[in-house]
């Protein structure tokens, strides 16, 4: 099935990340009229196509524009959501490196109707290569003038910076995003207040995902309705979906919102290789709930059907397991990973994640205990809804979707007593001492 | 006049101050909201997540901390909330899971908050089997503190005291997750002069005093309240002594006067204001005498050539009961408080008063003295050494500064026909020169009022029990005050001459001990600066 | 001399924002590029270029995974450790390197060369499972492809490196593409 392609429409074209193969496909014509626009009027227009934040939250962006205060007598100021760093998600990535003009188009777009002089681009560290295609892209925008002092000859001064990460998925939540920036240690900030009200330096500030910054230039090019014509009526538009596991095609699909499920797998990601079957769909990276192949049946790729099925869009990072896979060992992989990325600011997350990881590798050691999966529950819902940041939901959440999920498996290393677990224990510290797996 | 809005706080309305943090307004109201990383005098950091509070009936909880008194809004604590009593239990669990079982050899056993709250808030048993976490432990900090990184539980308090207070930016929080740990950079250690204080303000046993490791259990202390007698800011402490030595000295929270600080120099050298070999009994010409006897040595001072010279740290009511001499019967004697300026750095001036006169804003408000208090004393001392002081008189060993008591000046005051010297230190030198020597008693073994800069009016306990062979300063000037029939009550405590002194200035009608315990007034002044 | 030039580029990153203490992060990593990792000197030199306290230094770089407390080899492979190359495998690459260069994770090979950790997600889970060697990638291995990229490293040496200092990223091992996400 061919889907309608708004924002990997150029990708393949070998010099589309350059500005002159970007304005040879029709590129920074659309920015000329909105520079025309009435700033007001862009906001609404973006409101009416119903475009939903990528990054993971999908929050409305209009509406989030609509939050910067007028005449608050600070300077505004734009932040593109590159950290991606999403276990699943490398959808970013793609537009990065192969369209970064598509995105600095999507940012001055989004910079007219906040009114932003000034934007940057945060970029995860570890994209090394990416970020040079996008850095590039910022100076070539420069040198002919559609960045700095009165681009495209407006009168309007936008300047544009791009900022490299090093390496803590919690920078891709918006708050520490803009701790991180400001050169203090990424961790979140309490809200009230929101960044739309105080942000960087104390200033009203708007952070978007890259993907839904790049779908700007399509909206104001052909207007709201051509985008609510695609999609759903409440997930309206495309969406990129960064598909991993164990697919025969895995890869960044660009598919309309609502389209279905098992279809995607089986069809355009071309089925579970080796011709195993499906087992699990984590649908929208590690952070939203896995669901069963069996639950999978009528659900469709859109935020309303996939929240009705127990999991969330999320970033659309879409990994995919087979029937040989160990659940209790990816919970346990996803568990380290949020301890690892804990800021440790707070004391649910910070204290209860490495406990959760703790007891999910001693249960894949076979040291399981009655009354682990208990505890374990008991222990997330005392982090969901007690934190800083949803960091405590992600770490949370899932973690429990997988023993709801899979109970057999973690009940198969559960055993009924205490007898010998000290033993055990003395191994399992002496193998964490030693590195092995 | 400040707005005043309505809030519930589980089920019944109180009147509170708009924008009040909601922690504190519980509290005012008599609510406890347990805490750790909050303090009214640091930013808000809502990191130890104890203080989730309901709000507005909402499922999810909120932290009190973070939240601030509006019209209308309603608050259920653990007191009428089941999922407010589960978050704290929880919180206490997690917060217990990686913190060391150290309460047998932690300092902080006895006055920690996290056994007062886990007792009080959760009570139950710990389900976490697996490993700990483990850090450095016994990491100083610098000179004065002393870290155990795995006690710490990262409320970030002493970090934002070194930003926001004495803004020098020692301490910081490094690594993330439970990683995280309190450290300094090793070219700047923890070294301002105000450092101690992030003890007090730690909840738990993770920074201590290294001057007071190990030294003993609190529970074997005797606390008493008082003001340090360092200087004129009048700091409220708390301090813990033990077999008579102080083995430990905290700030109280005093929101007008320190807030919840204290400078190095006030709580360590606490000690200082006991002398090392103490002058005992009263001594007439170089023998033993009744304290009469000395009183009436003394009848020969009167008029221009009697300089008495006043130390900074006596009681209000002695300065009083000076002054009442001063009226009466030594009209034209010299009476001097013996204040000398000092000079601060900025960090010093967060808190420390440029002087080492605790109460002589006292003697102001008594009429006592007046003027340019340093100059007066410099000319006073002058007097004396070119001989035109014929008697001297010196209450408290600061009267005249020992490091003022040079050769010159002691041989002077050796040649003055009349001397007294009413101290404690047998070391000061004017303590052998004097005809008359009383052994008296240290601020710190008094109880009594003091008077800060700012004009606040402020009572100190005794700390420390004089020895029997002392005397209270005031007894002395009752017994002077005999001599030169001037009528006043026979006293026998410090509490008997402080009730005197709260009925006879008009200026602290009304006051009790205890109203003045509880809240600090300011007394506008004629001589106030 | 490379520190002079060092300070005038942090102050020409400095300028780009509306508050110069953002360029703290680029700064980390021209110190890591001077002194090879953030050492006690390099925390000194960002806290005098930066006219910050040192220990703000010491946790803005001991937040990030990227600034390195410890030497790292010339060559630093991290491996991706994260859901998507698990299950597709990742274990096999460890196993590889700690065969190849002789030492644990964390820790240099003697001549310097070689050193490896397993990170977190990477974003490349479509082309998995695949190691970041420097700050480039290399994706869709296999244990016998690996083996191949290393001996071509240690054949050819090439620049894997992106600079912050001279804002040049290097030209990558010849026969591999610097991406393969599409």
């Amino acid at each position: 099935m061919t889907h309608k392609q708004i924002l990997l429409q150029n990708i393949h074209q070998p010099n589309q990340h350059t500005i002159s193969g970007y304005e040879s496909r029709g590129g920074y014509q659309t920015i000329k009229k909105v520079l025309r626009m009435d700033p007001a009027a862009v906001i609404e227009e973006v409101k009416a196509s119903g475009l939903r934040g990528r990054g993971g939250a999908g929050f409305s962006t209009g509406t989030k524009w609509g939050f910067v205060p007028k005449n608050s007598g600070k300077p505004v100021y734009l932040l593109n959501n590159a950290d991606e760093s999403e276990p699943g998600t490398f959808k970013d990535r793609v537009l990065l490196e192969r369209d970064p003009h598509l995105c600095i188009e999507g940012m001055i777009m989004a910079g007219w109707a906040l009114q932003s002089n000034w934007s940057a681009v945060y970029i995860r560290g570890e994209y090394g290569y990416p970020f040079t295609r996008i850095n590039e892209a910022v100076k070539e925008a420069y040198a002919k003038g559609y960045l700095g002092e009165n681009i495209f000859g407006s009168g309007f001064t936008h300047h544009m910076v791009v900022h490299r990460g090093a390496g803590a998925y919690i920078c891709g939540e918006e708050t520490a995003l803009i701790n991180s920036l400001e050169g203090v240690k990424g961790q979140p900030r309490l809200k009230p207040p929101f960044p739309a009200v105080v942000g960087l330096y104390g200033c009203p500030t708007i952070v978007n995902n890259t993907e839904t910054l790049a779908a700007l230039p399509f909206i104001l090019e052909h207007g709201a309705k051509s985008y609510t014509a695609l999609g759903t009526e409440k997930s309206p538009g495309t969406k990129l979906f960064s598909v991993s596991g164990h697919v025969n095609k895995p890869g960044v699909y660009e598919i309309e919102l609502g389209y279905p499920m098992e279809k995607f797998i089986y069809e355009d990601c071309g089925g579970i290789r080796g011709g195993k079957k499906l087992k699990a769909v984590i649908p929208g990276g590690s952070s939203v709930p896995v669901l069963r192949a069996d639950e999978i049946k009528n659900v469709t790729m859109d935020y309303e059907s996939i929240r009705d099925a127990g999991s969330m869009l999320g970033s659309g990072g879409f990994i995919v397991m087979d029937e040989d896979t160990d659940m209790v060992q990816v919970a346990m992989n996803v568990a380290h990973f949020y301890s690892h990325e804990s800021c440790g600011q707070c004391t649910p997350c910070r204290e209860g994640g490495h406990w959760i990881e703790k007891i999910f590798t001693r249960i894949h050691h076979g040291n399981g205990l009655a009354g682990d999966l208990e505890l374990v529950n008991n222990v997330c819902g005392q982090i969901a809804g007690h934190t800083i940041c949803p960091f405590g939901e992600a770490l949370a959440i899932p973690a429990m979707s997988f023993i709801k999920k899979f109970p057999e498996e973690f009940k198969g290393l559960i055993k009924d007593s205490l007898v010998g677990i000290n033993k055990k224990r003395e191994l399992m510290h002496y193998e964490e001492i030693m590195g092995a797996h | 006049m400040t707005e005043l809005v309505t809030i519930t706080i589980d089920g019944e309305d109180h009147k509170v101050a708009k924008g009040m943090n909601i922690v504190d307004a519980a509290a005012l109201v008599g609510v406890d909201i347990p805490h750790y990383c909050y303090h009214p005098h640091l930013s808000v950091a809502g990191n130890c997540r104890m203080c989730q509070v309901e709000l507005n009936g909402r499922p999810k909880l909120e932290i009190a901390c973070n939240t601030t008194a509006s019209e209308g809004l309603k608050v259920n604590t653990h007191h009428t909330s089941k999922a407010v009593k589960d978050a704290q239990a929880a919180t206490l669990e997690f917060i217990l899971i990686n913190h060391p079982l150290d309460c047998t050899v932690c300092d902080q056993a006895g006055h920690c908050k996290l056994q007062d709250y886990h007792y009080e808030y959760n009570a139950r048993p710990s389900r976490f089997l697996e490993e700990k976490e483990h850090k450095v432990k016994a990491q100083p900090l610098g000179p004065t503190v002393m870290l155990d990184g795995e006690r710490c539980i990262m409320c970030s308090r002493c970090v934002r005291f070194c930003d926001e207070i004495t803004k020098t930016s020692e301490i910081g929080l490094i690594n993330r997750g439970d990683k995280t740990v309190i450290a300094v950079d090793p070219k700047h250690p923890l070294s301002n002069p105000l450092s101690g204080t992030v003890v007090d303000l730690c909840p738990v046993g993770a920074l201590t005093h290294r001057e007071w490791r190990f030294n003993t259990r609190i529970w074997f202390t005797k606390q008493a309240d008082a003001i340090c007698p360092g200087c004129s800011t009048g700091c409220n402490v708390k301090v813990a002594t033990r077999d008579g030595e102080v083995v430990q000295v905290k700030a109280r929270h005093n929101a007008e006067v320190n807030k919840e600080w204290l400078c190095d120099e006030g709580r360590y050298g606490f000690m200082r204001f006991l002398p090392k070999k103490r002058i005992t009994g009263v001594q007439v010409h170089g023998k033993a005498a009744s304290l009469q006897d000395a009183a009436k040595a003394l009848k020969g001072m009167q008029g221009e050539g009697t300089y008495v010279f006043i130390a900074p740290d006596l009681t209000t009511e002695e300065y009083r009961l000076l002054k009442k001499l001063k009226d009466t019967a030594l009209k034209s004697a010299h009476f001097v408080l013996a204040y000398k300026e000092r000079s601060l750095t900025d960090v010093e001036k967060v808190l420390i008063s440029p002087d080492y006169a605790p109460n002589f804003k006292g003697a102001l408000m008594c009429g006592l003295v007046e003027g340019n208090l340093q100059k007066n004393y410099e000319d006073a001392l002058a007097a004396v050494i070119d001989g035109s002081a014929k008697q001297v008189l010196v209450f408290g060993d600061r009267g005249i500064l020992a490091s003022d008591a040079s050769v010159l000046m002691t041989a002077a005051v050796g040649r003055a026909s009349l001397t007294a010297f009413i101290g404690t230190d047998a070391t000061h030198p004017l303590a052998e020169v004097c005809s008359v020597v009383i052994g008296a008693r240290s601020i710190l073994e008094r109880s009594g009022v003091l008077v800060n800069r700012g004009l606040r009016v402020q009572y100190t306990d005794k700390v420390i029990e004089p020895p029997q062979d002392t005397v209270p300063t005031w007894k002395v000037l009752s017994e002077i005050a005999k001599v030169f029939v001037v009528a006043l009550p026979a006293w026998i405590s410090d509490r008997d001459v402080t009730l005197w002194y709260l009925a006879e200035e008009q200026k602290l009608a009304g006051m009790t001990i205890k109203s003045i315990k509880q809240n600090s007034l300011v007394i506008g002044d004629a001589h106030g600066n | 001399m490379e520190h002079a030039n060092a300070l005038a580029r942090v102050d020409e990153l400095k300028k780009k924002y509306p508050n110069p203490r953002s360029a703290v992060m680029p700064a980390l990593y021209i110190a890591q590029e001077i002194f090879g990792h953030i050492s006690d000197e390099a925390v000194t030199w960002v806290s005098d270029a930066m006219q910050m306290p040192a220990v703000q230094v010491r946790e803005v770089a001991s937040f990030y995974t990227m600034y390195y407390k410890k030497p790292v080899g010339k060559y630093h492979f991290q491996i991706c450790r994260t859901v998507s190359c698990t299950i597709c495998g990742m274990c096999k690459l460890t196993e590889l390197l700690h065969k190849k260069f002789g030492v644990k994770p964390g820790e240099v090979s003697a001549d310097g060369m070689w050193s490896y950790e397993e990170v977190e997600c990477l974003g490349s889970c479509g082309t998995a499972p695949m190691v970041q060697i420097n700050d480039i990638y290399f994706e869709k291995l296999d244990p016998r492809k690996l083996e191949e990229i290393i001996t071509k490293i240690a054949q050819e040496k090439p620049e894997l490196r992106y600079s912050t200092l001279t804002d040049q990223i290097g030209a990558g091992l010849a026969g591999y593409a610097k991406s393969e996400v599409i």
